[in-house]
């Protein structure tokens, strides 16, 4: 068959909590699953054939294979291991990280031939990466996708740089902003000027959706709440995505919810997982503390403490000066936790208010000279901010360009993985 | 996952969304590739959220095999039969596809099971599309009428510009598998898991399986084929099918499992490398793990990374490695 390029590129974003995966042209993933392997390891601790002439080695040879190929991912992996205990779990990236190549590798498998179910051969691929990935990683990465999957291309992105992109598919692509990344596993400030990393602004928050969580399940088992335990994590991100919302004020909202319970408090219904007994209980203050979190981190953790909105400003505040302008216009917001409701307006807000007393302050200290122009602050919203990553991505991979800036299978068996450190960014991209 | 499915994941799951949420219909337009370079496109409007326009291109068949209407033979009555009034062929299909249907999903079975029995049948349309002329072949093979046709080589499409071939008898059917791949090793992993293969049929269990063959050179069925057809890297598979195998509810999956027996083997010959590439990494890491025991406190590294890379399987390599962290 002809190289992929006349195909469209398999377009994956890998995250700590959900991978989204589809082709590239497409404005929706085909799938988002979580990242998680369910292997078999009944088979993993039986002794290895030590010699052929084992006359059941046949059988346990089958076993082996077998044991390789009975996994699942995503959505089937997280119901198999609760229906059997043969079944064990393990998530491949931890805090945007890959952690456990060979589960990775597993996870990719089937990733392609039992969700895509395409032929990795056929298409060119687009994956992703957080921005402090270390180059070896991608080595990796290159080794796995060129050598199990023979695939003809690889492009590994930068996480932010493809949520800049996904803003801009109209005329103009500028490649200019912050991106405000709040995954599963790891929340990343990212300032990018013309489509380039400013690698050593970029700040990190070690509060993102698996925290949000935690913290509701926490509320929700310390006021007395009925759910099982072993479901209690599930029903917490369940509410979170729901239910939470983002207040303006946590006092008033406080108020709001102890004047009108009825409008405020939501029922929760599930069934127990272990005896299939239904049960239900009661929602509160956690749909606006969940989000709180964030804006508060004090309310959740002591080991960090510093606001969303006060790191942003930092961050821009620590980029190149000519750059901090168009920086502060262009705030995008990317990942699954930036969905809570009035999300954007909040953030937009609070970094206004810290701004705009800088500007008072520095006024005060200039008496008399020139007054400088206000400062725009723009924090940007769009419906497909859960997958903004994935679409930037479908993006650029559906761009002529994206297949020249490609490493293809030629140039990685003619100089190794070692190219895979860097991939350019490309003519498309602005 | 053993074998590849018939229904398309993606497909089924457009569907299912779709028949849930039939009062929001959004706007959808979406196409994708399976293996084999089979393609779909789906589109659907707010405004006629019942229908739904569902577009499917095959790979490009070589010049011994022959389309007709741009399908493979029998595809067009297969699919009227199959979905009788929930489907329309529509003619000329959208540019750059064999086929275009509308689906009705008004005139879907109502109760619940029939109806998600039904989704998985539309998701399988590739199997039915291009499964049409092997099942015909089939079909004759179980009738007791006369026969006609026989004892002439039939090739049929399965990946671009390749096929397979069929050879009917009166009382059996030989299919013929060219086994072509693009990768060196890929072509070395194959050839052994089809003498593999081979060597499994005999077992005792497998008994009642089709017998099947492999060998590097072209069987005497294929004699007078042209060239293109006859150069294989990976050997010609055989399997010779008796009424037994196509009797019943086993002529579907008979069906599926030959005409996409090549995206098969590629699959497992991709697995066994990903298993390689795993053990060779355990190994890289124990031997790193010796290492570090050998070396005096002093030297061992803090960083407990290490490198897991296959490609760096030589001593000096590991060692550098873990000194420089
Ligand atoms: N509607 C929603 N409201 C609030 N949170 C949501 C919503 N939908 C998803 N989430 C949360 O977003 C998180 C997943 O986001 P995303 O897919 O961007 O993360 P990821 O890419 O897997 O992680 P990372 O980028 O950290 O590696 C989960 O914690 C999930 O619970
Ligand atoms: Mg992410």
């Amino acid at each position: 068959m002809d190289s992929g390029a006349s195909r469209p590129a398999v377009v994956i974003d890998n995250g700590t909590g959900y991978t989204k995966m589809g082709f590239a042209g497409n404005v929706e993933p085909c799938f988002i699953v979580p990242t998680v392997v369910a292997s078999n390891n009944s088979f993993l601790n039986q002794p290895r054939p030590n010699s052929t002439k084992n006359s059941n080695w046949i059988g346990q040879h089958n076993a082996g294979v077998m044991a390789d190929l009975d996994f699942y991912i995503g959505e089937e992996a997280l119901s198999r291991s609760k229906s059997s205990s043969t079944y064990s779990l393990s998530y491949p990236i931890k805090q945007g990280k890959v952690d456990d190549w060979d589960s990775m590798e597993r996870f990719w498998q089937h990733c392609i031939f039992n969700y895509l179910r395409c032929d990795p051969e056929d298409h060119y691929f687009c994956l992703t990466e957080s921005a402090l990935t270390a180059p070896e990683s991608r080595e990796y990465t290159g080794e796995i996708m060129f050598e199990t999957f023979n695939i003809p291309g690889l492009y590994i992105a930068v996480q932010p740089v493809l949520a800049l992109a996904a803003g801009y598919t109209t005329s103009k692509c500028e490649m200019t902003g912050v991106v405000v990344d709040v995954g599963d596993g790891a929340t990343h400030v990212v300032p990018v000027a013309d489509g380039y990393v400013i690698g050593s602004s970029i700040k990190s928050i070690p509060i993102a959706g698996k925290d949000v969580t935690r913290f509701i399940q926490q509320l929700m088992k310390e006021r007395g709440e009925h759910v099982p335990p072993e479901d209690s994590f599930d029903v917490a991100r369940r509410v979170k995505e729901m239910y939470c919302y983002t207040c303006s004020d946590i006092v008033k909202e406080f108020n709001k919810h102890d004047r009108e319970p009825a409008k405020y408090i939501k029922q929760w219904r599930g069934t127990k997982p272990k005896t299939g007994a239904p049960y239900s209980c009661d929602i509160g203050y956690e749909r606006f503390l969940g989000p709180e979190v964030f804006f508060n981190p004090e309310i959740y953790t002591s080991d960090f403490t510093t606001p969303l909105p006060t790191v942003i400003d930092k961050c821009i505040q620590s980029a190149p000066i000519d750059t901090r302008r168009a920086l502060y216009k262009n705030i995008v917001l990317s990942g699954g936790s930036t969905m809570f409701k009035d999300f954007s307006r909040r953030l937009q807000r609070d970094i206004k208010k810290i701004v705009d007393a800088r500007a008072l302050a520095s006024e005060a200290r200039l008496v008399g000279e020139i007054k400088s122009q206000p400062v725009e602050v723009n924090v940007v919203s769009h419906p497909i901010q859960r997958y903004a990553v994935w679409f930037g991505g479908s993006v650029l991979a559906s761009t002529p360009e994206f297949f020249t800036a490609c490493h293809t299978k030629a140039e990685y068996e003619e100089c190794g993985a070692s190219i895979c450190r860097t991939n350019p960014v490309f003519k498309g991209m602005y | 996952m053993i074998l590849l499915q018939s229904p398309c994941r993606y497909l089924l799951q457009v569907l299912s969304t779709r028949v849930q949420n039939l009062d929001k219909g959004v706007e959808l337009d979406s196409q994708w590739v399976e293996f084999d370079d089979v393609r779909y496109h789906i589109q659907a409007t707010v405004k006629n959220p019942n229908l739904l326009l569902l577009s499917l291109s095959l790979p490009t068949p070589p010049p011994e095999t022959v389309f007709f209407g741009g399908l493979p033979q029998g595809a067009i009555e297969a699919i009227k039969a199959a979905y009788g009034v929930v489907l329309q062929v529509l003619d000329p299909p959208r540019d750059g596809y064999n086929l275009t249907v509308k689906l009705n999903l008004s005139k879907l079975p109502p109760d619940e099971d029939h109806k998600q029995a039904f989704l998985i049948k539309i998701a399988s349309i590739r199997e039915l599309v291009q499964g049409a002329p092997l099942r015909a072949v089939f079909k004759q093979l179980l009738s007791r009428g006369v026969k006609s046709d026989l004892n002439k080589i039939i090739s049929l499409v399965h990946r671009p510009n390749e096929s397979f071939f069929v050879f009917p008898q009166a009382d059996k059917v030989t299919v013929i598998f060219p086994m072509r791949f693009k990768d060196s090793i890929d072509t070395v992993l194959a050839t052994s898991f089809l003498q593999e293969f081979v060597e499994a049929r005999r077992t005792a269990g497998l008994n009642n399986a089709p017998p099947c063959l492999w060998s590097s050179s072209p069987p005497k069925e294929l004699e007078g084929s042209p060239d293109e057809a006859l150069s294989a890297n990976g050997g010609f598979v055989s399997f010779v099918i008796f009424p037994r195998h196509v009797e019943g509810r086993k002529l579907d999956r008979t069906v599926w499992s030959l005409s996409t027996f090549h995206a098969y083997v590629s699959y497992h010959v991709k697995c066994s490398e990903g298993f390689m590439h795993t053990r060779m990494r355990r190994r890289v890491e124990t031997l790193i793990e010796a290492l570090d025991r050998a070396k005096p406190d002093s030297e061992k590294p803090k960083n407990t990374e290490q490198t897991r890379s296959f490609r760096k399987l030589s001593i000096k390599d590991g060692r550098s490695n873990s000194n420089a962290k």
